[in-house]
């Protein structure tokens, strides 16, 4: 499944892993986060961190009415404030899709799906 | 000053965060990473001041417990990225000196050096060039610089030079700031913490509000705040960036920097103003750039006058193709006119760049063919005007024009043809205007068109829709049928010099026709080779050339 732009020149399609890749990119960039986790934990393991090329699994595309709406599912640093990291995860992917796509997004819907502890 | 107890860090912690409230809007205007939404400063200010109102509630004697009041309140109050960042390295720097009453000047860089390893580990992927790297910086010079020296404010001293030097690399080290030309937002105000608390360890006042930065430092936060703002460049409400000094003179009106920003902040937005007692600089997005040069030579002279128009810049920034495209198809260009598509395209493919729709009864305007070539976008340019009516026009175009342009005095459409194959885009205009005038000298044009009334000319007496025969502008006769026209026109004209009869046939006249008349001249004519077009052209049946 893929995402549409249409323009004066034809048809651009964006799939969906191409969408995660780029959320999860930057999602990751943000202070705090230290992963992205997977939106099945039990199946796919509690707390693996996923690697780039898995960010499908922990960030949800979807799409309606030409909106685009994401989950995305990350893993935090202990200690930090995480209200705040989720705020910056969702500024950042909602700018960084709308200049690297022309996209524009709806919500980003974070879910902390663990706590890592930074062993010193 | 060899140690530092928990009262006195509560007080640089004080004066840390009221230099950097002083500042927020300063840092504000930096922000361009990780999301240019200009709230860095305000971000900071609000996560240091609940840190400090926490500091300022549980202080006592005893360091330790005052630094874990501060990491305590600044992770409560953490708001944005640098807020987070400044919290998770105050949370590590208190870890580090938890169990100290007071910490000397080895302890407190320990300190700083354990915030920042701190910080690095809540990140995945961290990004040089920001907050972290001149905490980094400045923490390691620290650390360094603590073996040698004891006294807390001189090593304080080493930090606060070390961040600022560390802050001025920034650019080097993100992209993005170096593009837009600042310095990271999150490491100045960074920078601003840490000026506080130096000022507090020698006991200075630190400037209620420094100006922050190099004026041009300033101005440029202040575009990329502007351009961010708009994504449209119809958006931009004041279009001109507007840049001037002026030299404060004592016999003009007095000069109050406050009532003066605020007089200036009518004609404008991004106002910056900063002076001393010589000179004022002054940057403003206006309307009305004029007016504000006015405003300010009340003052004193104008120096260093800088005017931009912004929406032009914009719309080079966002990419949009300007609305006036002035691509350059063709820098050397021949321009010419012409009646009917047919026509147009034949002298499109001989090398015309342009052809201008006109002819008899409806010639262009100087205008028109002016317009026409600043289409095209030339730089130097043939004028082939095909009719003797429009070679004024087309001379009068070549001198408005600003750029080298001459008029080959074609007077049909086969002397335009003849000209145009001519063409050498190697060759000067001078020297193509004197060989396409010759190539078209021995092209003998033949035109057969409709008479829209009676009357007589050249001894040929002519009724209202006869067809009239032109031979090189004389007319030879007139009569009802077409065919006896053509023929005699032909006859005319094709004598024993003669190798190529072109027939472009027009708009009205059937290629049957065309083609009836190139076979009965190959038939009288075994020498002659005939080439004939749809030329579509209106009001001439036929346009004949004979070379």
């Amino acid at each position: 499944m893929s995402i549409e732009i249409k323009n004066d020149f034809g048809q651009i399609e964006i799939s969906q892993d191409a969408i995660a890749q780029i959320a999860g990119g930057a999602a990751i960039e943000c202070y705090g986060i230290v992963g992205m986790a997977s939106k099945h934990q039990v199946k796919d393991g509690l707390s693996d961190i996923l690697r780039k090329e898995n960010f499908s699994k922990g960030v949800l595309v979807r799409e309606k009415d030409g909106k685009v709406n994401i989950d995305m599912y990350i893993i935090v640093s202990y200690g930090t404030k995480i209200s705040e990291i989720a705020y910056q995860v969702q500024s950042k992917v909602k700018y960084t899709l709308g200049k690297s796509l022309g996209m524009a997004v709806e919500s980003v819907n974070v879910y902390v799906q663990g706590v890592r502890v930074a062993t010193m | 000053m060899k140690t530092i107890n928990g009262n006195q860090f509560a007080e640089m912690v004080q004066m840390g965060a009221h230099h950097l409230a002083q500042n927020a809007a300063y840092v504000d205007a930096l922000n361009v990473f990780p999301v240019p939404d200009g709230d860095t400063g305000t971000n900071m200010n609000l996560s240091m001041t609940s840190g400090a109102a926490e500091t300022a509630t549980h202080t006592t004697e005893h360091l330790g417990k005052t630094a874990q009041a501060l990491a305590k309140g600044l992770l409560m109050g953490a708001r944005g990225n640098s807020g987070v960042i400044l919290s998770q390295l105050f949370r590590g720097f208190g870890k580090s000196v938890e169990g100290y009453a007071e910490v000397t000047a080895e302890q407190f860089a320990a300190g700083l050096q354990y915030g920042v390893d701190t910080a690095y580990k809540a990140v995945m992927k961290p990004v040089e060039g920001t907050i972290l790297t001149v905490a980094k910086d400045a923490a390691k010079k620290a650390v360094e610089a603590a073996k040698e020296v004891d006294a807390i404010d001189e090593l304080m001293t080493i930090i606060l030079e070390e961040a600022k030097a560390s802050l001025k690399r920034t650019p080097d080290l993100l992209p993005v700031l170096k593009e837009v030309g600042v310095v990271d937002s999150g490491g100045q105000g960074l920078v601003y913490v840490y000026e506080g608390f130096l000022a507090s360890l020698k006991g200075e006042e630190l400037p209620e509000k420094t100006a922050g930065g190099s004026m041009d430092e300033m101005i440029s936060a202040e575009h990329h705040m502007a351009i961010q703002g708009f994504m449209d460049t119809s958006e931009i409400e004041f279009g001109f960036c507007t840049e001037f000094m002026v030299r404060l003179d004592e016999t003009k009106k007095s000069f109050d920097e406050g009532d003066f920003r605020n007089d200036l902040s009518v004609y404008g937005d991004s106002l910056l103003v900063i002076s001393d007692d010589e000179v004022a600089k002054i940057h403003i997005h206006s309307e009305q750039p004029g007016e504000v040069l006015n405003y300010g030579q009340q003052y004193g002279d104008l120096i260093k006058i800088k005017i931009e128009n912004m929406r032009e810049q914009h719309t080079d920034l966002v990419g949009e193709q300007p609305k006036k495209q002035k691509t350059v198809k063709h820098p050397y260009a021949v321009v010419t006119v012409a009646m009917g598509t047919g026509v147009s395209e034949l002298l499109k493919n001989l090398g015309a760049s342009a052809v201008i729709e006109g002819g008899q009864t409806m010639n262009p305007s100087t205008e028109d063919i002016v317009k026409a070539i600043k289409d095209v976008g030339a730089e130097r340019v043939l004028i082939l005007p095909n009719n003797k009516n429009i070679i004024m026009a087309a001379e009068q175009a070549a001198e408005l024009l600003e750029i080298e342009a001459a008029v080959v005095p074609t007077k049909t459409v086969p002397q335009g043809m003849a000209a145009v194959l001519a063409f050498n885009p190697e060759a000067t205009v001078e020297d193509n205007k004197n060989s396409m005038t010759q190539a078209f000298a021995h092209v003998k044009t033949g035109q057969i068109t409709h008479a829209v009334r009676d009357t007589s000319i050249d001894g040929v007496e002519i009724a209202k829709d006869d067809f009239m025969a032109i031979a090189e502008g004389k007319i030879i006769l007139s009569t009802k049928d077409l065919e006896v026209a053509a023929k005699q026109l032909l006859e005319s004209m094709v004598d024993e010099d003669a190798e190529l009869l072109t027939i472009l046939y027009g708009q009205d006249t059937t290629e049957a026709h065309a083609q009836e008349l190139a076979d009965w001249v190959e038939a009288h004519y075994p020498d002659v080779e005939v080439e004939m077009y749809n030329g579509k052209q209106p009001l001439y049946p036929y346009i004949l050339s004979v070379e």
